[in-house]
């Protein structure tokens, strides 16, 4: 039994690693300035789909996933500058009905450059062939995608809360008002976390590309657990998103070894039970997010 | 009494869709996308019950939608081939679906309503997905189209589907131009610009909204319901949040808040849709940015335009470009 349960519990901590990833940009946007960015998936794919195409030209992994995460960021900073920065006066429904019509349009240009099926990503040679622990094998790729998440997280919560920019960003998801009458520039620090979300969605998207396979829709696959693990977390909690996103993928990867058709389904009754115990979410704090 | 202005767009707007049969075919359409432009804007309008009337930014109607298209279809495939009768069946069922996600969503506002309508919606399509022998999974299933009665009554098709469908739309604009002008109504709107208020008189918000939301499904299901029919094929991507969100683009593209805005976006979108899909496979990319546009350009739709004109020749010092959507929707920034 064991043998069969092992190798899941750590694909779910893979998933729910990248869960909580995803999650942690959306949740980021979200609280500073109300945007649901419903073109996170597609920032994730055409990471993915960047890196692809350093790869084939003959650039090697690393390379191509700091390269493809670097553009996809300057990309998301100029599309916030463009496009949803003019709507941060207005209710958020636009700028989430703004993010939709993006989504749209970026599936559909990758489905016009890269074609309509997967393309072939694969890990890197160092990083293919399984490595053993105790009586288990696992694939090394997955285990580099845990240490690498949780490198970023780390890298993250250092950058949110032992740096003056970070105090900044976190002060204006409190009051951006009074932190623009102190002096700090808004509109900067709105780009930046725009930019920083979209950082994090891009790294996750290379390294889902060579886990899950590379096509048009692979990161809306993945968007709507990591919504899930917003409500789940609560909204506006990093923690919240680190354990809602945990949960998420081991409730998905378990449930896939003994009841293969509720995979999905899993994680809304997994939703609806928190809800209904703590209706603002596992670490939400009451009265933020109504 | 009405304005003058209002009869003559009343009786344009019930002219032009009379008369839609005869004038699709001279420009080359076919009559099925008039059905689809009808039943589209069912679904747009259930939308605007919560997002015009209520305030809320409701962006999982696709559910209801395409829970009333299984419900009636399954019942018209495996039970009885009916068409009332599978109407009745869809919406029931998705009445009985917007009754079981109500209670989650009731207590929410703002952004925080809208991730939970994303969600919760999605959990119909994996349903639909998943649950492959009976609803076909990712392919769907298709159905014959069925009697109107049942047995040897007559199967309504092309144009008298369309007039069928028509009536029931009708019927159901006015009922809900009358739902929207009682005091029921009246205190959605009221919901919609000033909940604290209305709670301070005493009134329970969440359990209004708990009733618009059983609306909003009643109206997306039958709409669901009668397009599956339509169609006679039911299909996962029918309950997408993709399509919820093209219902929330047509209440926007429309005008949101008023009677007529989901009908005129659905028709744009709608039309769009299938001149475009026919000239380029990758029509998406147009609707999109379409989307985008009018976000940015034109926030309060078409109608909104000759509204938003008329403000502001009353009162010339309005900034145009806030709270386009009644106040209630920003609450729960405030902490």
């Amino acid at each position: 039994m064991i043998e069969h349960l092992a190798p899941e519990i750590v694909n779910g901590i893979v998933l729910g690693a990248f869960y909580a990833i995803i999650a942690i940009g959306l949740s980021l946007i979200m609280n500073l300035t109300g945007t649901i960015n419903l073109a996170h998936g597609s920032f994730m794919t055409l990471a993915g789909y960047l890196a692809f195409t350093l790869m084939s030209r003959g650039s090697n992994f690393w390379f191509a996933l700091a390269a493809s995460a670097i553009c996809t960021a300057i990309i998301g900073l100029v599309v916030e500058r463009l496009l949803i920065s003019p709507l941060y006066k207005r209710v958020p429904l636009y700028s989430l009905l703004l993010t939709f019509g993006l989504s749209l349009v970026f599936e559909e240009v990758f489905r016009l450059i890269w074609g309509p099926s997967t393309v072939p990503f694969s890990a890197p040679p160092e990083l293919s062939g399984a490595t053993q622990i105790g009586d288990v094998f696992l694939p090394t790729y997955r285990l580099f995608i845990m240490v690498a998440l949780v490198v970023v997280m780390v890298a993250l919560l250092v950058f949110l809360y032992r740096t003056r920019l970070g105090l900044r960003l976190r002060g204006a998801v409190q009051d951006a008002e009074m932190l623009a009458a102190l002096g700090t520039n808004t509109q900067l620090l709105y780009m930046t976390n725009f930019g920083l979300g979209i950082l994090l969605a891009a790294i996750a998207g290379v390294l889902a590309a060579g886990l899950l396979g590379l096509g048009p829709t692979m990161g809306n696959d993945l968007l709507m657990p990591a919504f899930i693990t917003v409500v789940i977390g609560g909204m506006g909690s990093l923690a919240g998103s680190i354990v809602g996103g945990l949960l998420v993928g081991l409730a998905i990867s378990i449930t896939t070894l003994y009841l293969p058709a509720a995979s999905e389904v899993i994680m809304y009754v997994l939703m609806a039970v928190v809800l209904l115990i703590r209706p603002r979410g596992l670490f939400g704090e009451e009265g933020i997010f109504g | 009494m009405m304005k003058f202005a209002n009869v003559i767009g009343v009786s344009f707007m019930a002219v032009l869709l009379v008369l839609l049969p005869l004038l699709l075919p001279a420009v080359g359409l076919n009559i099925s996308l008039g059905t689809t432009v009808i039943l589209f804007a069912l679904a747009a309008s259930s939308v605007n019950v919560l997002l015009g009337f209520t305030g809320l930014m409701a962006f999982g109607n696709a559910a209801f939608f395409g829970v009333g298209a299984y419900g009636s279809a399954l019942f018209i495939a495996d039970v009885n081939a009916n068409l009332i009768l599978g109407l009745i069946v869809g919406t029931v069922c998705s009445t009985l679906a917007a009754a079981i996600i109500a209670p989650f969503l009731i207590r929410r506002r703002g952004i925080y309503f809208s991730l939970l309508t994303i969600a919760f919606g999605q959990v119909f399509y994996f349903i639909a997905y998943r649950w492959s022998n009976v609803t076909g999974g990712e392919d769907g299933f298709s159905i014959s189209k069925p009697p109107i009665f049942g047995g040897s009554s007559p199967t309504l098709n092309g144009s008298s589907y369309y007039y069928f469908c028509l009536a029931i739309f009708a019927v159901l604009l006015f009922v809900l131009w009358r739902i929207m002008r009682s005091p029921f109504g009246l205190t959605l709107q009221g919901i919609a610009q000033n909940e604290a208020r209305v709670r301070y008189l005493g009134i329970n918000s969440d359990r209004f909204i708990f009733v618009a939301l059983l609306l909003s499904g009643f109206v997306a299901g039958l709409g669901g319901a009668l397009y599956s029919v339509s169609i006679a094929f039911s299909y996962p991507l029918l309950m997408d949040w993709h399509q919820s969100g093209d219902f929330v683009m047509m209440v926007i593209l429309g005008g949101v808040g008023t009677i007529w805005g989901p009908v005129i976006g659905a028709a744009i979108y709608a039309i769009a849709q299938n001149v475009l899909s026919s000239f380029t496979p990758a029509w998406q990319i147009i609707i999109g940015g379409m989307f985008i546009f009018f976000v940015l350009v034109f926030p309060k739709g078409l109608l909104g335009l000759g509204a938003a004109r008329r403000r502001r020749e009353e009162e010339a010092s309005q900034d145009p470009d806030v709270a386009v959507v009644p106040a209630g929707l920003i609450e729960g920034r405030q902490p």
